[in-house]
């Protein structure tokens, strides 16, 4: 089982990819392929959205982390919203809370917005 | 090796490969003999340096190899002697001096430095069979002067060298010693129904005498042994070895504490070092009951918490190895469901800190008394320590045994899987739904996550996604602590090099993967690993509770994310 990934234009610059499934070093493909498609919509913002996330293992997080570099070399931001309790401990003890902003929901990522 | 050459009028320094003693200028006057090696003419094999001219075999000059004994007259003779001498105004006396004429030796310059001679310049006589001239005279002065200090230098290299070749060998021998050692000890703690056992084995140095073991009785009782040599390093761990193995033996035909510690001691009196002994605290425990029989040899007395509070284990005895036919009282106790029993040794009470104030009694029954567990009660006790010590250094071996008797019997699940990438979803889905009715939300997802990291680790690394080998996979269950055993064909964990670090893999200073094992150590309560045979285990424990102060975030840095 693999995650399926959703590219989803919320506003100019932008862009969600919805999650869903289970996001293992299996689904590289399709979330690098996600990404290469927001950033051609022209995303300056990259919204993960984890709500039907259901499994994510440390190749998932390795991911995530590869993804980081390619979005802060392409000077957009990521944020995630919709991860669970368990996905958020997650975050926080690897770090990546520090550098992908958590928010509970969409409109409270796009609220927080400058 | 202190090696030089005279050769007619030419003169070759030349440092003698064949004989491997690093002689310092000290060694040369003092132990080893010293050796001047020269050449005159007659033979050339020896012959190096001569400069445009060609390797001569007509001048066949012969070597000059006059060995100086240490405590040949002449070195002292040489350590004040200026300049280039002839052999004929050295001490007749010295044997030295004597070969060095029968070899046909003319002229000496002695090779000072730092006044130790490190070496001679011996030349047979001038090939114009004219004598020396003052202009020879001084350009052997002059290499004299330049060459000892060099000479010298190239002897305290050879000597560090092979001082530091030793050292390695020391170093790798006590590194085997330690692998040695571990092997007394228990690799995995046994499971005693529904108890869970906890223990910390930390030497001082590389290897200790402290010891432990739990040995399974034939009537499905356990033998607990502690015990502690005197002193530390080798001799103690030499001692501990032979103790340990008198103590196995021993167990196998008698299962009386008091009566094991008699005849641990009549066999080790004969053969024990003057002035060593050993301290050793035997208990026997039957876990479907509680009940226990124990005996000390001079051991510290066992703390026990129970429902009326802290209390000692009492039982007195003479140390193991100190005096013929020493008896042991045996005592009997029962420890309860939910009582908690610590073994220790006197490392951690006698523990100084920088004010000389020793850890002491109080410090340790008081951990006894806060502790959750048998887990929580080592790492309180080691971190506390740590904390006393600061500064100063472990004194002495420590260990620590903690034997908790669980509040209900254990239950036992095991199944397999296939090598094969994703199983390790099936494993965590399989323990989730085995250990869901025991565990809080957060703490199962938890568990789960490191179940499944840790069984990719046992598919993809231990098993290298051979699906013809299976990943086993064994659940505990009591009601004080899951643990999960995951166990593969492998040789250890995968350990990164380095801790993860966002900041250095965004860097690209570190690979982006990596995370495995981080996340487990930082998601459960307790990660071991194991060589069991052919398999590698890691154990994964995980309290129904957690201790009462535990950080859920603990031990990651402080986290400062951008929280919504």
């Amino acid at each position: 089982m693999t995650a399926t990934m959703t590219v989803t234009r919320l506003a100019p610059g932008v862009l969600a990819i919805a999650i869903a499934g289970d996001l293992t070093a299996a689904s590289e493909q399709e979330l690098m392929a996600a990404h290469e498609h927001a950033t051609d919509d022209g995303a300056q913002l990259v919204v993960l959205d984890f709500t039907g996330l259901e499994y994510m293992n440390s190749g998932g997080i390795g991911m995530l982390v590869t993804l980081l570099v390619r979005s802060q070399r392409r000077q957009q931001r990521l944020v995630a919203v919709g991860l669970s309790d368990h996905y958020r401990q997650i975050f926080e003890l690897t770090r990546l809370d520090e550098a992908i902003g958590l928010h509970t929901d969409t409109a409270a990522a796009l609220a927080s917005l400058p | 090796m202190t090696g030089t050459v005279g050769l007619g009028s030419e003169f070759v320094l030349d440092s003698d490969e064949t004989r491997d003693e690093p002689t310092p200028a000290a060694a040369v006057a003092g132990r080893t003999p010293a050796t001047v090696a020269g050449s005159t003419p007659g033979r050339g094999r020896r012959y190096r340096g001569r400069g445009a001219e060609p390797e001569p075999e007509a001048a066949g000059a012969t070597v000059i190899d006059v060995r100086i004994d240490p405590g040949d007259p002449l070195l002292v003779f040489l350590q004040t002697a200026p300049g280039p001498l002839e052999v004929g105004a050295l001490p007749a006396y010295s044997p030295a001096v004597r070969r060095m004429k029968e070899q046909g030796v003319a002229i000496v310059v002695p090779l000072v430095t730092s006044g130790e001679v490190v070496g001679l310049l011996a030349l047979g006589a001038r090939r114009s069979e004219r004598g020396y001239s003052r202009d020879d005279r001084r350009l052997l002065d002059n290499l004299a002067r330049y060459a000892a200090p060099a000479l010298r230098l190239g002897q305290l290299m050879r000597q560090q060298a092979k001082q530091a070749r030793e050292r390695e060998r020391i170093e790798q021998e006590l590194q085997v010693a330690q692998l040695i050692q571990q092997q007394f000890l228990p690799s995995q703690l046994p499971e005693l129904g529904g108890w869970h056992v906890a223990a910390c084995y930390r030497p001082a140095r590389t290897v200790g005498g402290d010891f432990y073991d739990l040995i399974e009785l034939a009537d499905g009782r356990v033998m607990v042994v502690a015990g502690d040599v005197t002193d530390k390093g080798v001799p103690a761990a030499l001692v501990m070895a032979s103790t340990h193995a008198l103590l196995r033996s021993t167990a196998l035909s008698v299962t009386a504490p008091g009566e094991v510690l008699r005849l641990v001691n009549d066999l080790l009196v004969p053969q024990i070092p003057l002035h060593m002994f050993v301290t050793c605290l035997v208990l026997v425990i039957d876990p479907a009951t509680g009940r226990t029989q124990f005996a000390n040899a001079g051991h510290n007395l066992p703390y026990l918490r129970g429902r009326a509070g802290v209390t000692q284990l009492a039982a007195r005895g003479m140390p193991l190895g100190l005096m013929p036919g020493s008896r042991y009282d045996e005592h009997e106790t029962v420890i309860e469901p939910g009582d908690l029993v610590l073994l220790y040794s006197d490392g951690i009470t006698e523990q100084h800190d920088a004010s000389g104030e020793m850890f002491g009694f109080g410090r340790t029954e008081a951990l006894v008394a806060a502790s959750a567990n048998g887990d929580d009660l080592v790492d309180r006790c080691m971190a506390g320590l740590a904390e006393f010590a600061g500064e100063v250094e472990q004194e002495d071996d420590i260990t620590l045994v903690a034997l908790h008797r669980g509040m209900g019997e254990a239950r036992h699940d095991t199944f397999t899987v296939a090598s094969v990438a994703g199983n390790e979803r099936e494993v965590m889905d399989r323990v989730a739904v085995l250990v869901a009715p025991d565990l809080p939300a957060d703490r199962l997802e938890a568990l789960k996550t490191a179940v499944s990291e840790t069984a990719m680790n046992a598919i993809e690394h231990g098993n290298r996604g051979r699906s013809d080998l299976p990943v086993e996979v064994a659940v505990r269950r009591t009601a004080e602590a899951i643990t999960v055993e995951v166990s593969d064909f492998g040789r250890g964990l995968q350990r990164e090099a380095d801790v993860p670090d966002l900041d250095l893999k965004l860097a690209g200073l570190q690979t982006a993967r990596g995370w495995g094992l981080f996340l487990v150590e930082r998601l459960v309560d307790r990660v071991e690993d194991a060589i069991d045979g052919d398999r590698h285990i890691v154990r994964l424990t995980m309290h129904t509770a957690p201790a009462a102060d535990d950080q859920p975030d603990e031990p990651g840095p402080p986290t400062e994310g951008k929280r919504p």
